[in-house]
């Protein structure tokens, strides 16, 4: 039995990468954005709420329509013990001036296995963007999944995204993100990241933690530099997390 | 339009490949924890080292509580009168304490590897 869990979670893992590696051969794309964002974990917490702020700093060459700052502002909560919903409003500063709104998002995560009882813990993440002042709409479906070595934590999120609107060129993407972690203490555990899309590749460390601050109350906050490592990929991201959860 | 309908099958092939992975049982030993008057009996749990197990909490108070360990990296809500299950391991030998999230005076217990 266990040995059929073990090769059906290896046939999924398997066809997540051949559609993840595979697509970028079979579509013609364009260079749009960067990779580097938050490693998703395949988990929900029943009966929690979180606010959460995100940042995103990006300097050196990349397109030129890329942003220089990108915040995000959200607010989501849990039904039941597998479903997470999430609205985000997402800011932009881009290299030419303004900070501007420029979208809302809609993010739902779903937890597909127990955390521990098969030999990796799988999830879904799907999320629904839409731009404010543009005819540009963006959803993306993944894969989330998670394995235990002792006190580390691999994670990986495979995702399959679709551009399309009047606006923007319609157009099938792919992005990989990379975690490992090492669970040192609840207030910080240090991790490599890794993020790859259409046309940015970027490695680096990163810090997360989280503390408790009352009776199911809790923050938890993230910071991590990536580094860009392909000639199109920004010379680095840094990015901040940080999330009340209750 | 062409790339959406490839995006959608695709997006419907993740989503049935997941699922596929969810319905399979593997046997794996249980032990239970009692959560009353917001204490955990036992307050101590001994499982032998290398082993996956399975505990199946049970909680006889009319309040939620939130089984929670770094050390066993778990988190999991049992509503009030209500039960759960959470796997733990296979660990090394050694001491994994674990605390009730919303009664965290009172709700402490320990797991100890053999």
């Amino acid at each position: 039995m266990v040995n059929s869990i073990n090769r059906r979670s290896r046939l999924v893992f398997k066809a997540g990468l051949l559609i993840i590696v595979g697509l970028p051969m079979s579509t013609q794309v364009q260079a749009d954005g960067s990779a580097v964002d938050k490693v998703y974990h395949p988990y929900v917490d029943a009966l929690e709420s979180e606010i959460e702020f995100r940042s995103l700093f990006q300097d050196g060459p990349s397109a030129p329509n890329d942003f220089k700052q990108l915040h995000q502002f959200s607010f989501g909560r849990s039904f039941g013990q597998a479903l997470f919903a999430e609205a985000k409003v997402v800011g932009e500063k881009s290299r030419s001036g303004n900070f501007d709104i420029e979208a809302f998002e809609f993010e739902l995560k779903w937890q597909q296995t127990e955390q521990g009882e098969y030999s990796a813990d799988w999830g879904m993440l799907f999320e629904y963007e839409q731009e404010f002042s543009e005819d540009v709409q963006e959803l993306t479906a993944g894969i989330l999944v998670e394995k235990e070595f002792g006190r580390w934590s691999g994670t990986a999120n495979l995702l399959l995204i679709q551009e399309w609107g009047a606006d923007i060129k319609d157009e099938l993407e792919t992005a990989v993100a990379l975690q490992a972690r090492y669970r040192y203490t609840r207030a910080f555990e240090p991790a490599l990241e890794i993020y790859a899309g259409q046309d940015s590749v970027g490695i680096g460390p990163a810090v997360m933690g989280s503390a408790i601050v009352g009776t199911r109350k809790s923050l938890h906050w993230e910071a991590g530099v990536i580094l860009g490592v392909s000639s199109d990929s920004p010379d680095s991201t840094v990015r901040f997390l940080l999330e009340y959860e209750f | 339009m062409k790339d959406i309908s490839l995006a959608i099958r695709n997006i419907l092939g993740l989503l049935l490949l997941s699922l596929s992975i969810g319905t399979v049982f593997a046997a794996t030993p249980e032990i239970e924890l009692i959560i009353k008057d917001h204490l955990f009996f036992p307050a101590t749990l001994e499982i032998p080292a290398g082993q996956k197990v399975r505990i199946r909490i049970i909680n006889q108070d009319p309040t939620p509580e939130e089984f929670e360990s770094f050390e066993l990296n778990r988190e999991k809500l049992v509503v009030g009168n209500g039960q759960t299950v959470v796997f733990i391991g296979p660990l090394q030998p050694g001491e994994y304490p674990f605390f009730g999230e919303f009664y965290p005076k009172t709700a402490q217990g320990m797991v100890i590897v053999k």
